[in-house]
């Protein structure tokens, strides 16, 4: 039965001192950028910030332990499916729900309003993209 | 889902945490499972059963809300 059991090898030490790594190359790419932002060298800022993203993302990948555990991915797929939800009655009820309002003349939709909802539809799409490539490889 | 495992682990002596190291999940998984508040895994299952030298149905009883 050994053949089932879940690596052992993964101490909560080591999980906590990789997590802050990561985290902690995203927070100082972030500070990087306010203060390339504040001192109008945003473009060293921005590269900063993509380096400390990217250095988090390697970080994440490549670490000998597995940072998160199976109840963290549930919790992030559902926090997902929550988001999703929340967006997907916005764009159904919101897109027909402001062009009514435009036409009726009661509301003068700003063009905000329509970068949302493009935004939106474009969410949706690779929504469906995503999920008929899982559906199809499961 | 209602399971034994903290009475195990009281027998055996270990904390969650040691629990948890030996199993490979956080502190908090292992104190979610006992809480009844996640369902573990079939891998996870498996791994505790290992690890209390038993099958995953001398562990886990499920309700019928759970089935």
């Amino acid at each position: 039965m050994s053949e089932h059991t879940t690596p052992a090898t993964t101490r909560p030490s080591d999980r906590k001192r990789y997590k802050r790594i990561a985290y902690g190359l995203l927070g100082a790419g972030i500070l990087a950028l306010w203060i390339g932002i504040a001192t109008d060298r945003f473009v060293l800022g921005v590269l900063l910030y993509w380096a400390g993203g990217l250095g988090m993302g390697l970080v994440q990948r490549f670490s000998p332990v597995d940072l998160y555990d199976e109840r963290d991915t549930t919790i992030e797929r559902k926090a997902s499916l929550t988001t999703m939800n929340v967006f997907a009655y916005l764009f159904i009820l919101g897109a027909p729900g402001g062009l009514a309002l435009q036409e009726s003349g009661t509301v003068e939709l700003p063009d905000e309003f329509y970068g949302a909802m493009w935004t939106l539809f474009a969410v949706s799409v690779v929504f469906g993209a995503s999920l008929l490539y899982y559906k199809y490889r499961t | 889902m209602r399971n034994d495992i903290s009475e195990r682990r009281a027998e055996t002596g270990e904390s969650q945490a040691d629990l948890a190291a030996a199993v490979g999940v956080t502190r908090q998984t292992i104190n979610a499972i006992e809480r009844e508040r996640y369902d573990p895994s079939l891998e996870l299952a498996f791994g505790l059963a290992d690890h209390f030298d038993c099958r995953i149905e001398d562990l886990f009883d499920p309700t019928e809300e759970d089935r």
